[in-house]
């Protein structure tokens, strides 16, 4: 019996995570990228491996996936993870009016934190603001971005998948019955035309989740929102550092390497190829990181860019949830052979691929469990070492 | 193609004597085989000199007059240069090969050559004044 | 507030099986944003063909390294004021000494699979990497932190190395340098891999690694060190053998 095929558009978080999935159930993967792995929002992430601490007061869906999901990533791809836990400080009289709610918001989604002294917070920190009123340690971490998607991308390749970076989706090829039944592509490194034909097509393009859709003439309610990060010397903190308040701007600083990463704000735009960065956002993070770490203030910066998370929960902005969803084009409009994930958070790629790789089964009548639970990734160079 | 595609060849070894886009460390690296190969033509030279010599005092007197003239004086000059520095710079090598210095060799590397200047300067003068 | 500068940006491109050219862009720039910028731009607004690797923007993930005017870079966290002018010129190529994919974006497989070959580590903990501001009562062992190792595996190194130029089997600056992070005394079987001709023993002390490296490995001090861990290895078998 021949594989089903699967052709997954978008080589970020999402498309290799599916595609590690579905080859682990036996699918014929074809991944497809107009740019290289984690070109888009992917590879600008902030790179907090949330403890869902964060969420646990407003969006206690998305908290615990966090949660559920570091550990597992822990588990799976420690080539990619600094697991040195986080902290969440509270500086000024409106952080510890929070205190409460974070408290009983990490109970209730299983989150472990230990609340210690300030003393004890600046013993183990010494950078962070000697004025803040408590803290509490969590399980947060780093994780390298392009280096987790490669993890997945390896292990998809070594169960069959293939990789076709360059390589762009200029419409989707529909049969006579208004089903999608693969993908008309263009190899942009070779200016090569050619079609992939496949049983289902699973749009994993994140932001861009809305252009894929309407080449099927559907409609995917994705919110473009982007959010700047930027990157200051030296690393002043050797764990994830988090305010104590309710999520807003430039909140979280996060060590990466030799420097820190202060992220972030939240707004929408309609163009979405490029976000220029803008000086007033980059001002918002100089001060906030500051109020953070004092240190920030005279750091020299070492980047700062723009990232466009891919929100579809309802509400504005901050306001929205940060869960994923995934929609069976069949459902939504009547379009079979199409399938869409969309909206999430980094740390839960895998959780994402399960869903959808579920959806994909139930779609083809295939019954096949998911197993990524319990498969260590192979090391990320492995990508660019198994052949195509 | 004949770049290969941008990878490593054999063929491109003129691309060690390129110094756009180097660094102080590519200069010297520059520096070391140009004078490397100065010296080797040198070499080449001498020892055919010395197959002339064997022919006995004419050829030998012959010679001499020839090397008294400035412009051979310089290319001897040259050939002091090129040793000094592919010298002076050996033994920078030498050094940082053996982990003294490493973070230094910038440094080392300048300090050597203004050596080098020097004793070029001073070899010049006393070869001119004798000539 | 933010100025704005005339430059033309000189991109090679080469699609598979042409020879490399240059296409020039004239573009506005901010001298305080960064050379990946004015490329993403040319990509998005000029000429939708061109392809170059690009993820983290933050000199994290090592993918966007490319030659700008000659000199091997991040493009990241290059400010375009400090490699050109206004009405200046911006040369964009690939790196060297890599297949080209396509126009900016090279095929570093030859670097991932020597990586790999010594078992670079890409986690260790903190007590072998180098802190940056220690705090002065903290013990690193006692809090047992996992670092990301600081080589970022960008290929600037491989590209700016003479010796690699001419030679596809030299292992190169950043396979030694992790060779050296792991050290013999850990793994002793590199030694009949980094101790040949085309290991430690290929680098003929340019020290162009060092010079283009943007993220602190130092991979020519790491050649010349594993050199001596190399020959205090060979010393000692010979007096273990008497």
């Amino acid at each position: 019996m021949s594989k089903p095929q699967a052709i997954i558009v978008g080589a970020g978080f999402t498309g290799t995570a599916t595609a590690h999935d579905l080859a682990l159930r036996g699918f014929d993967v074809t991944v497809i990228d107009r740019g290289d792995i984690c070109n888009g929002t992917s590879g600008r992430t902030h790179g907090l491996l949330h403890c869902g601490g964060r969420y646990a007061v407003k969006d206690q869906e998305s908290a615990i996936e966090c949660i559920d999901e570091n550990i597992l990533l822990r588990k799976i791809a420690p080539m990619a993870i600094e697991p040195n836990g986080g902290m969440f400080i509270a500086l000024n009289e409106s952080d510890m009016q929070y205190r409460e709610d974070f408290i009983s918001g990490c109970q209730a989604c299983h989150i472990p934190i230990d609340e210690i002294t300030p003393q004890q917070a600046l013993a183990l920190e010494p950078n962070i603001n000697p004025k803040l009123l408590t803290a509490f340690l969590v399980p947060d971490g780093t994780f390298d971005p392009l280096r987790l998607a490669l993890s997945f991308a390896a292990s998809a390749k070594k169960n069959g998948a293939r990789f076709r970076t360059f390589t762009e989706a200029k419409s989707l090829i529909m049969n006579g019955k208004g089903a999608v039944s693969g993908v008309n592509v263009v190899n942009r490194a070779t200016n090569q035309k050619y079609e992939l034909r496949a049983d289902i097509v699973v749009n994993a393009t994140g932001a861009w989740a809305g252009e894929i859709a309407e080449m099927a003439g559907s409609i995917v309610q994705v919110k473009p929102t982007p959010g700047v990060m930027v990157a200051y010397e030296p690393r002043f903190v050797q764990r994830a550092l988090n305010r104590l308040n309710k999520p807003g701007d430039g909140d979280i600083v996060l060590p990466q390497r030799r420097m820190v990463v202060v992220g972030t704000t939240s707004f929408e735009v309609n163009e979405l190829d490029y976000v220029p960065v803008l000086e007033e956002h980059v001002k918002i993070m100089l001060e906030r990181g500051a109020e953070l770490i004092p240190g920030i203030k005279h750091a020299k910066m070492r980047g700062k860019y723009m990232a466009t998370r891919p929100l579809i929960g309802g509400g504005m902005g901050r306001g929205s949830a940060r869960t994923f969803k995934c929609f069976d084009h069949k459902e939504t409009d009547n379009v079979e052979g199409l399938v869409t994930i969309t909206g999430g958070k980094a740390t839960t790629l895998r959780a994402m691929a399960e869903k959808t790789a579920d959806v994909v089964c139930e779609k083809l009548g295939i019954h096949s469990a998911c197993v990524t639970k319990d498969v260590p990734l192979l090391s990320y160079r492995q990508y660019y070492v198994l052949p195509n | 193609m004949d770049n290969n595609n941008n990878q490593p060849t054999p063929g491109k070894f003129w691309t060690w004597f390129n110094p756009i886009g180097r660094q102080t460390g590519g200069w010297a690296f520059i520096l070391n085989r140009i004078t490397a190969l100065g010296l080797l033509f040198y070499l080449s030279l001498h020892l055919i000199v010395l197959g002339q010599l064997a022919k006995g005092p004419a050829g030998y007197d012959g010679f001499v007059a020839l090397m008294r003239n400035p412009i051979s004086i310089i290319g001897e000059l040259l050939v002091v240069a090129a040793g000094i520095i592919h010298g002076l710079n050996g033994i920078r090598i030498f050094l940082t090969t053996f982990g003294i210095g490493v973070t230094l060799q910038k440094q080392l590397f300048y300090t050597l050559m203004a050596l080098a200047l020097i004793i070029i300067l001073v070899f010049g003068l006393r070869m001119f004044t004798a000539a | 507030m933010s100025q704005k500068w005339n430059i033309t940006l000189k991109v090679s491109r080469q699609k598979a099986g042409e020879t490399p050219h240059f296409d020039e862009y004239k573009m506005e720039v901010d001298p305080d944003e960064y050379v990946l910028d004015a490329v993403e731009r040319v990509w998005a607004f000029m000429d939708r063909s061109l392809c170059y690797r690009h993820a983290c923007h933050h000199s994290t993930c090592g993918a966007c390294g490319m030659r700008v005017n000659d000199v091997e870079k991040l493009t990241c966290i290059t400010f375009i004021r400090d490699v050109t002018h206004n009405a200046g010129t911006l040369k964009v190529e690939p790196l060297r000494n890599f297949p080209v994919i396509s126009d900016l974006a090279v095929d570093m497989g030859s670097l991932y699979s020597r990586l790999e070959e010594i078992g670079a580590r890409s986690v260790l903990p903190a007590t072998e990497a180098e802190i940056e501001n220690p705090p002065s009562k903290w013990d690193p062992a006692d809090q047992q932190y996992i670092r990301l190792a600081d080589c970022l595996e960008c290929g600037l190194c491989i590209s700016a190395c003479p010796s690699a130029a001419t030679s596809s089997d030299y292992l190169g600056p950043a396979v030694l340098a992790g060779a050296q992070a792991n050290g013999l005394k850990r793994n002793p079987e590199l030694l009949e891999i980094v101790d040949t001709e085309d290991g430690v023993w290929r680098c003929h002390s340019a020290f162009e690694c060092t010079a283009v490296c943007p993220s602190f490995v130092d991979p020519a001090r790491r050649i010349m060190n594993l050199r001596s861990q190399i020959i205090k290895e060979r010393f000692g078998n010979l007096f273990r053998k008497a």
